[in-house]
Formats: structure tokens, sequence, C-alpha cells
């Protein structure tokens, strides 16, 4: 009897399979892929029942911090261009062309107006590590207001132009333990501004009128 | 690993004749395979699938003409003063207000939303509405909710109460700035509290 061997297997296995899904996988996360806005602060949105979506189109975002700061965001290069151009113009920051075009590209923002000019010419990675006040939104010293509203001034214009398709969006995302009068202080600059619909960012909630699974 | 593996069948010489050598069409796909998984955990790590929820918030318009204004009825009214550390005061109508405190929990707040709005269906019935979104007369009753956040709540209350708003179908609410009078009246309720009725109500939603 011949002796019996054990059948030896290749050590090549075959990827062809593996590869494929991993490409699948790898396309659609590239396709669906947005990639995660850099926020000025970190914020913890309180949860609400409330299933409306954020909508895709141009948003102009009001960050307030646990510590009552308030930051600004807004999406569209050629708005926050316009925006800056306009600023600079209506309040002499003397900002020169580099300087605005960094702050077309900038993120999120929150420090005083005369601070700007600094702020932009620090590289984008300092910019965070940078102790900021924020934006003053108080009655005695509001900077917030004029900024909102020249902002959607600006997209309106771009609108016209037929660069933006959308008005903005004014979106609140303030911190589960803000404490009330910065987000009080928020809500009146925006009124004073005849903004008088806007949105509050929030985490779901399940609704207890809805029965889980059901309907 | 990232070799070609070769046959090495396909480079004998027979009878002379000289055959170009034949090349394996294995590859190691290993690196690139490595390479996918990397730019998966890449992408999967920088996207945000779920976009955030909003809630929208109509706040009443800041000048409006006295002639435009409607009068509440009183005992439509419900005011809700949102205190320090999750505490929700709350009374009703203006004259001779009877202050209670509750908190958020779903036998807390919304019970005396619900409440009240029991008590005002049975002394006004059912009015007739016409629903903005679809344009449908409906019935329902007319509870007018009056929120104001002292300087000690928190964000977190704000969006709570907006929230049971909603799950208690409240058509009518307002945030409003919390006045003098009525701290003093949290602090000390026994005292009770009196005050010009000025109270004016928009809709909110």
């Amino acid at each position: 009897m011949p002796k019996h061997k054990p059948k030896r297997g290749s050590p090549l296995v075959d990827m062809t399979a593996m590869t494929d899904v991993a490409f699948l996988l790898l396309t659609f996360f590239m396709l669906t892929a947005k990639a995660k806005p850099q926020e000025s602060v970190v914020v913890d949105t309180p949860s609400s029942i409330s299933e409306t979506k954020l909508p895709d189109a141009g948003t102009l975002t009001i960050l307030v911090s646990k510590e009552g700061q308030v930051f600004l965001d807004m999406a569209g290069q050629h708005t926050r261009k316009a925006l800056i151009d306009d600023m600079n113009s209506q309040y002499q920051l003397g900002l020169n062309e580099e300087e605005k075009l960094k702050f077309s590209i900038a993120g999120g923002f929150g420090v005083e107006r005369t601070k700007l000019k600094g702020w932009l010419n620090l590289p984008p990675s300092e910019r965070s590590q940078l102790k900021v006040d924020g934006i003053p939104s108080d009655t005695s010293n509001n900077e917030l207001g004029p900024w909102v509203h020249n902002a959607r001034l600006a997209q309106f214009k771009m609108k016209q132009e037929g660069k933006v398709n959308d008005d903005y969006v004014i979106v609140v995302k303030a911190d589960k333990d803000t404490p009330y009068p910065a987000v009080q202080n928020v809500i009146n600059t925006l009124t004073d501004i005849n903004v008088n619909k806007f949105n509050l960012i929030t985490n779901s909630e399940a609704d207890p009128n809805k029965k889980p699974g059901g309907k | 690993m990232a070799e070609l593996s070769q046959d090495s069948g396909g480079g004998h010489k027979k009878g002379g004749k000289v055959r170009s050598k034949k090349m394996s069409t294995r590859i190691d796909f290993t690196p690139m395979v490595d390479l996918g998984f990397l730019l998966i955990t890449f992408f999967m790590l920088t996207t945000t699938l779920a976009k955030p929820q909003i809630m929208a918030l109509v706040m009443p318009e800041k000048d409006v003409k006295k002639d435009e204004q409607e009068p509440v009825k009183e005992s439509k009214v419900l005011t809700l003063i949102l205190g320090k550390d999750d505490k929700v005061y709350y009374y009703e109508g203006i004259t001779e207000p009877k202050l209670d405190s509750t908190d958020f929990s779903a036998e807390g707040v919304r019970r005396v939303i619900l409440d009240k709005q029991v008590k005002v269906k049975e002394m006004f019935g059912e009015e007739e509405f016409e629903d903005f979104k679809t344009k449908e007369q409906r019935k329902g009753s007319f509870l007018n909710v009056l929120i104001k956040p002292t300087k000690d709540a928190k964000y977190k209350n704000l969006v709570d109460v907006l929230d049971e708003m909603s799950i208690t179908k409240v058509r009518y609410y307002v945030i409003l700035d919390v006045s003098k009078l009525e701290e003093d009246f949290i602090k000390d309720p026994a005292k009770g509290m009196n005050f010009n009725p000025t109270v004016q109500s928009e809709p909110a939603q």
C-alpha cells in the first residue's frame, strides 16, 4: 500500500472575489462620501423627535459652544468671496486679495472683525487651536447680525447671477448645555434682521406617539 | 508574497522547436486588496452617513402693530417657565395664578399640557381651523403656550419643551423673555403675581 499523503493545499488563495467586494464597497463609499465639515468647536446637540433632515442646499450655520461662544460657517465659495468683499469695504477690515481668498476657502470662524486679519494669516492647522472669544452677539456689541445679513445678501446676489440655486437655510447648532442667554442673543439677533424662520439642529429621538416598529 | 507565480511548464524544449516562455496569467492581488481596504477605511471614517435632524422654529415678527394683534382668552393660556436644573414652572392664565413646578419626564410637563388641553376643550369645544400645510379644514382645541426660559435654563430645556409642543400637538406657542415679575414669582410663589393683563401671544406655527 502506498503511503497516504495529506493533500497539500496551495498557499495561493484566489483573491478575486474579495477584491471585487472590496472595490465595490470602495466605489460605494467614494460616491456617497461627503467630507466631514471641520467644526470650529465640538458641539453635542440635544435630541428631539423631529424627523426633518438638513437640506442639501446652502446652509449658514451658527454654532454656539458650551461656553456660549458664537461661530459662523457658511457654504459656497463664491458667496463667501462676495461676503468678505462686502464686509471688507463696509467695515474697513484691511484685507488684501490673498486674505480674502483665504476667507473664501476657510471653514467656520469665531473671531471679532478686528482680529479676522490675524486669524486668516494663521496656517489652517493652527486656527482651531487659537483661543477665541466667538463673534460678539449681544445687544451692546453685535457683529453677528451684520455677518448674517450680508451673507444672505451675498447669497441672493449669487443666486441672481446663477452661481447658486438656493437661498441660505439658517441653522442654529448649539450644545445641550449652552446657557439659554447665549442662544437668546442669537435668536434676538436673527429676529432683528428679520430672519424669523430658522432651524435648530438636533439628534434623533424616538417619538412617544409612535409605537416602535409600527406605522 | 508579491511574486508572480510562474509555471515551470511550457519551457521544455521539444524536438528542437523553441517556444516562447509562457507567462502565468495569475497575478498576486494582495497589495491591491490592501490598498482597497485602506481606502475603504478612510472613506468610512470621513463620511457622514446620517444627516443631522433639524427642527424648524418660527419666531414672531419684532414689530407687529397693535391693531394687528389679536387678544387671547386668558383661560386658554398656559405659561411654562424654564428654570434652573431642568425644572419647569407653570401657571395658567394671569389672574391669581397658581405656580407649580414639574420636570421634563413623560409624566411631567407633558401631562400638564395635556390636562390643560382637555380643560380648554371642555370650555370652548373644538374650533375649526385650516391646516396650513394641507389646506384642509380641521378641528382642534386652541391652547396657547407661552414658553419663557430664564437665564438659568439650558438650551436642551428649550429644545425639550419645543419637542413637547410637537408631541402634544400644541398649535400656538411662542418663546418670550421672562419678566421680572415672573422671576420674583418663582422665588416666592406665596406672594402671588399681580400684573396688568398685557400678555399677548402670536401664533408661532
